[in-house]
């Protein structure tokens, strides 16, 4: 069924992790860097003496910022924790499944030792299903339902696709579609989220560390700790 | 301890709103105007802030409004979203897009938000300290109130008196006329009050909201200066401590405001300025005034009780243990003073010199719960059953300490448990630091 899925010689598979790849990373950097340098606008003077370093400060917070203190945190105990085990499951999938690893030591000429694919599947398994709670939290949760805007949804869904295609291609549970498709998909889905990336709300991943440096630096320079 | 008898402040504010004249603007100029004050109010910092967003709503669990009441509206960052809106569809690089996905502001937004920016946020910065991002939302509801107050919608109890005290100087009907009627009254007891001293070393601000109908905080401070033997002044044309201005959000009043302090500090030669115990003033002169003035200012700008705290370090300032009741206390850090301030240890120091046990609550510190009055909160009449609601909060983590007496420094916060007291019939003594300092001096 997929003896269409070529153009000008080249297989959905080859444009997948050839052209449709480059260009998603250069698309990515380009990305990144055109919204970072839309916000170095210089930031205003302030000319009050201040009780602290705000350099420091806002260094502190970059870190600090991950373990609220306990009065505070106490109230979002779930949220929290899902999001940590959302993000650590996605960087062990990310870096640890032994063809990941395989894929950027292509590009980077040096590897890493990687999981059982055991452990892989199980945190995939996992990260997907976290990610399903979320949504269903998002739709439901009224505080969340208020702030909830498109691209939400869309950046959910840019971030689900690579873990479905990729489970699907390793488990060849495929729907019928021959497997060089079905890994064609995974790669497509990684091009859309290298596309997706600078311009929605996975940009949080970069927005963090000005966002926290200036909370922190902002507290710093009254003598708070942020 | 005796309370001072204030009218409540929401009845104050609906006397003064009585005599508000309505801009009279468009729904058209309405709209402009609030964007051009947000779009002003975007520095890099806001835009840096306003990108990072990941609509986690988080900041709803730091809030004393949201915790009290479990109503999403009362979400921190809900509360900025005409500004967010504006932001997407005029600033932010994706704006062609945002253009598609995001609606613009309507007349309606502004009016439904003027509830959410200023009746249920007391401008306290709890969020800003929770959010996993680093959004700083404290200060992006300033610029929601700036924008709604261009538009001529901030609450007339706020806006009235922020008119008033940007074109007379004085607040509630209190002026210069009222402060020296005061001083008299503090003199005849025997106080020395050095009013209109031509130059002095220290320039103490009061505040109508301070002696209003009771010159005992006034004559508590008079007493502590006379004391340390400083030469002190109290200026008739500089010593509202309060700044209307920037509670309602009308940037001109705020700046003019805050420039009338800096002008009778310059006059009189001082080289510190002591705010008195008046938790938006301290943030406001302390922090924004220098900006907004443009010059860096030759002199130092303390809040009453960092000063005695300081005072009191270097050995100045002698202080005797605590008699009367006050044995067993918790301090209730105000916002203003703490969290936004950093003015944290001073008056625990102060209590520790004193020789009160004190228990911490367990929201302390740069954590602390607002009391639910500041930011120009307590007001609002409309706001008076959400206060109520939040003041819950506060009550339970007093509770906790087991202390009889709780301590702040900070009139509007100390305004608040006395109202608390009334509707809850609680049985704490409300205690202000200067008040405490004044009788126990060694």
């Amino acid at each position: 069924m997929n003896e269409g899925l070529y153009w000008e010689g080249m297989s959905l598979l080859d444009f997948a992790r050839g052209p449709a790849l480059r260009w998603a990373v250069i698309i990515f950097v380009i990305g990144i860097v055109w919204r970072l340098t839309a916000l170095l606008l210089a930031s205003r003077k302030q000319l009050e003496p201040a009780k602290g370093s705000a350099t420091s400060g806002g260094m502190k917070t970059l870190l600090t910022r991950s373990a609220p203190a306990h009065e505070l945190e106490k109230n979002i105990v779930f949220q929290h924790y899902s999001g940590y085990a959302w993000h650590i499951g996605m960087f062990v999938v990310l870096l640890f499944f032994a063809p990941h690893m395989l894929f950027f030591k292509d590009i980077l000429g040096f590897g890493w030792p990687t999981l059982p694919n055991l452990f892989i599947t199980f945190f995939t398994v996992v990260t997907m299903g976290i990610l399903l709670v979320l949504l269903a939290r998002r739709l439901m949760n009224p505080v969340l339902r208020q702030l909830t805007t498109w691209d939400d949804y869309i950046s959910w869904l840019i971030a689900f696709l690579p873990f479905l295609t990729g489970i699907m291609a390793f488990t060849h549970i495929t729907f019928g579609m021959r497997y060089e498709t079905v890994l064609a998909l995974h790669f497509l889905s990684v091009s859309a989220l290298l596309i997706w990336f600078p311009f929605g709300k996975l940009m949080h991943a970069i927005f963090i560390w000005p966002s926290r440096y200036k909370v922190g630096a902002a507290f710093a320079r009254r003598g708070v700790r942020a | 301890m005796s309370a001072t008898t204030i009218p409540d402040y929401g009845t104050l504010g609906e006397r003064a709103a009585a005599g508000l004249k309505p801009k009279g603007l468009s729904d058209e100029q309405k709209i402009a105007k609030a964007k051009e004050a947000f779009l002003a109010g975007m520095t890099a910092d806001m835009a840096t802030y306003l990108e990072s967003c990941i609509h986690c709503g988080m900041c709803a669990e730091a809030c004393h409004f949201y915790i009290s009441t479990g109503d999403a509206k009362y979400t921190p960052i809900y509360k900025t979203e005409p500004l967010k809106k504006v932001y997407r569809r005029e600033l932010s690089s994706m704006r062609l897009f945002n253009r598609i996905t995001t609606r613009d502001i309507t007349v309606q937004d502004l009016e439904d938000w003027k509830e959410l920016a200023y009746d249920s946020c007391t401008q306290c910065g709890r969020c800003s300290l929770l959010c996993p991002m680093g959004i700083h939302i404290q200060s992006m509801i300033q610029v929601v109130r700036n924008g709604l107050a261009a538009a001529g919608l901030a609450p007339a109890e706020l806006q009235a008196v922020s008119d008033e005290q940007k074109d007379k100087g004085s607040i509630l009907g209190a002026g210069s006329d009222k402060l020296r009627e005061v001083v008299e009254r503090v003199r005849a007891k025997g106080v020395d009050v050095p009013l209109d001293k031509e130059k002095a070393d220290v320039l103490v601000l009061s505040s109508a909201l301070d002696f209003l109908n009771d010159e005992s905080v006034l004559e508590a401070t008079a007493k502590v200066m006379n004391k340390l033997g400083v030469n002190w002044t109290i200026r008739s044309d500089g010593f509202e401590s309060a700044n209307f201005g920037a509670l309602s959000g009308d940037r001109v009043a705020q700046k003019r405001i805050s420039k009338r302090i800096i002008d009778a500090a310059l006059a009189s030669g001082a080289k510190k300025v002591i705010v008195a115990e008046c938790g938006h003033a301290y943030p406001v002169l302390r922090w924004e005034a220098a900006t907004n003035y443009g010059k860096e200012l030759p002199f130092e700008i303390l809040s009453v009780a960092e000063y005695f705290g300081q005072e009191l370090k270097a050995g100045r300032l002698k202080l005797k243990k605590a008699g009367n009741g006050a044995s067993h206390v918790t301090f209730h850090d105000p916002c203003k003073l703490g969290r936004m301030g950093g003015s944290f240890s001073e008056a625990r120091d102060i209590l520790n010199a004193l020789g009160v046990k004190l228990t911490e609550m367990e929201s302390h510190g740069r954590t602390n719960l607002c009391c639910g009055g500041g930011g120009g909160v307590s007001m609002l009449k409309s706001a008076l059953p959400l206060r109520q609601k939040a003041f819950e909060l506060k009550r339970q983590e007093v509770e906790r300490t087991g202390a009889p007496t709780v301590v702040t420094a900070c009139n509007t916060c100390f305004q608040t448990l006395e109202a608390g007291k009334a509707w809850l019939n609680w049985d704490k003594d409300i205690v202000n630091l200067v008040q405490l300092v004044s009788d126990n001096l060694a």
